[in-house]
């Protein structure tokens, strides 16, 4: 049983970002299942963060304790951010969020009392996968909730089309402002977990990288259900590492001919509800 | 040329003016829809009936003007709380949410009617599960209305394009609309689906709802509106019952060009 467990041991690392990746995956889903396609999750991670690694460094305190310090500045940033963005149109609020991305990093570097600056943060903390994994399954539980609940009707019909919804007596300013404080929550939850994954912050960590993931999780699992994120996450992170054992010269290349087959065989995305539904309304009509 | 009536009039537009970069949409319109009635918006093309659908629900501000809807001003309000007010509207060119079924479409019309907080409905109280059920249970209720119940798992992108029209019908009905703006709903429908549709009109009507629709079909005009009113150029050529604006001169030139042409028309039919 030697060989399980060091594969246990190996895998279980890829495990933990799998989950970090998925909850930062699913701050972006919160806006972008209420139309809103923003890069801002990234600053409430930075945010969420370095505040939770300073929380925990200072006050001795573990990281389930600091998270809701960190899920508490995450949602704070973001309403001051929804503020500016929601006077913006579509494309716009995307590029000032990248924009905003870009901002995080000069902010981190300068502000080094908060962040380490250029030295970056150490932090030894850790956190069981068995918790971590324990506190994903609830967000999805929450995210599930969320989805079925009159919330979940009123952010899928603004986001298909705001001048309808608006027409019904939703408010599309008000179902996206929810959806960026939801955001900045989970966005901020996933700032201090990743700072406990990695036991190390510099001032890359929060940057376009993990906006790429974020997004290309969502994208590429499927951005009209939360498990898309989810399972996006989970192909993102496990990918270059199963690349790496089987084809190591050519990883980047399995990499991205992965990517390319789920872009054209699944353009909505691996969990796809409508797919789904026309296939179930496809075997009645056979029946 | 306010339209008056022995009735109560519930939606009130007031030298109503609209321009959209010099040309004017809706220029100086005054119109009244009394309770309880159904209006037919009659004109041709460009007339800028679709455009008064569009100030009324707040989707464009006025340039000048009032809208008043039981008395009380409305314009400058924002679409959502037009709607709160009880004015729902139906589109042209339909527009339903798409991967959405059709109970789900309607459901959603159902927002205004939800009884429940989005707090409460995210946490499942058993409150506000009793209060989705009975939406729900609405929305079946709303759907078979419009003769579509067994289409409910489905779809809506996937149905017909006469179907997709009642779905947009019972999802605005969802929202239990005072006055009710329906956008030519039979366009695209044969004689049967539009006489059905005219006769839900008239049960809508009779259980207490205004109606404002745009249409082009005569024959429905006449046989389901209690009242008329004719556009055109953004202005209201004549407001009465169907058959006084029908007959009207100015209607006749604006529909079929010269009366003499219309007379030929008539000869020919």
């Amino acid at each position: 049983m030697d060989w399980l467990s060091d594969t246990w041991a190996a895998y279980q690392s890829t495990l933990g970002f799998a989950a970090v990746n998925a909850v930062l995956a699913l701050s972006t889903y919160a806006v972008l299942s209420a139309g809103v396609l923003s890069f801002a999750s990234v600053s409430y991670a930075a945010f969420g963060g370095f505040l939770g690694a300073q929380v925990m460094l200072h006050a001795g305190i573990g990281p389930l304790l600091a998270l809701p310090a960190a899920i508490l500045a995450g949602g704070v940033l973001s309403f001051l951010v929804a503020l500016i963005f929601l006077r913006l149109e579509g494309h716009w609020m995307a590029l000032a969020s990248l924009a905003l991305v870009l901002i995080t990093r000069v902010v981190v570097l300068n502000a080094p009392a908060l962040t380490g600056g250029v030295n970056g943060l150490s932090i030894p903390v850790e956190l069981p996968i068995g918790v971590l994994i324990l506190l994903l399954l609830l967000l999805m539980l929450i995210f599930q909730r969320l989805a079925v609940s009159w919330y979940g009707i009123a952010a899928r019909a603004v986001r298909e089309d705001p001048a309808v919804a608006a027409s019904l007596g939703m408010s599309p300013r008000r179902v996206q402002m929810i959806a960026f404080l939801i955001s900045g929550a989970v966005g901020g939850a996933g700032g201090v977990l990743l700072a406990v994954m990695l036991q190390f912050l510099s001032p890359d960590t929060y940057f376009v990288n993990i906006a790429f993931t974020m997004i290309a999780s969502v994208v590429l699992g499927g951005s009209y259900h939360w498990a898309g994120a989810v399972a996006g996450a989970a192909v993102f992170t496990a990918l270059p590492v199963i690349a790496q054992a089987v084809v190591p010269a050519m990883q980047d290349v399995a990499n991205g001919v992965a990517l390319l087959l789920i872009m054209i065989f699944l353009p909505r995305g691996l969990i796809d509800p409508r797919a789904w539904r026309r296939r179930r309304a496809a075997r009645r009509r056979n029946a | 040329m306010t339209m008056r009536t022995e009735s109560r009039t519930l939606l009130e537009l007031d030298a109503v003016r609209k321009s959209f970069g010099g040309v004017a949409a809706v220029a100086s319109l005054s119109l009244g829809v009394p309770a309880g009635s159904v209006m037919g918006l009659m004109g041709p093309n460009g007339a800028g009936k679709t455009t008064v659908i569009n100030l009324v629900t707040g989707m464009f501000p006025l340039d000048a003007g009032c809208i008043r809807l039981a008395g009380d001003d409305i314009q400058g309000l924002p679409a959502h709380r037009i709607a709160a007010r009880g004015i729902v509207r139906t589109y042209q060119n339909v527009r339903l949410f798409s991967g959405m079924t059709a109970l789900e479409q309607v459901l959603a019309g159902c927002f205004l009617r939800r009884g429940t907080s989005l707090f409460a409905s995210f946490l499942g109280t058993p409150a506000a599960r009793a209060a989705q059920a009975r939406a729900t249970e609405h929305a079946r209720h709303l759907l078979a209305r419009v003769g579509l119940a067994h289409r409910a798992d489905v779809l809506a992108e996937t149905l017909s394009y006469g179907e997709q029209r009642r779905i947009e019908i019972a999802r605005a009905l969802g929202a239990a609309p005072r006055l009710l703006l329906l956008d030519e709903p039979t366009a695209g429908m044969n004689a049967q689906e539009s006489a059905a549709i005219g006769r839900l009109v008239h049960e809508l009507r009779d259980a207490g709802l205004t109606v404002l629709m745009v249409e082009h079909n005569v024959r429905l005009v006449t046989e389901f509106c209690d009242h008329a009113a004719v556009m055109s150029f953004g202005r209201l050529l004549v407001a009465g019952t169907p058959a006084e604006c029908i007959a009207h001169p100015d209607v006749q030139t604006a529909y079929f060009g010269h009366s003499a042409d219309a007379e030929r028309i008539r000869a020919l039919r």
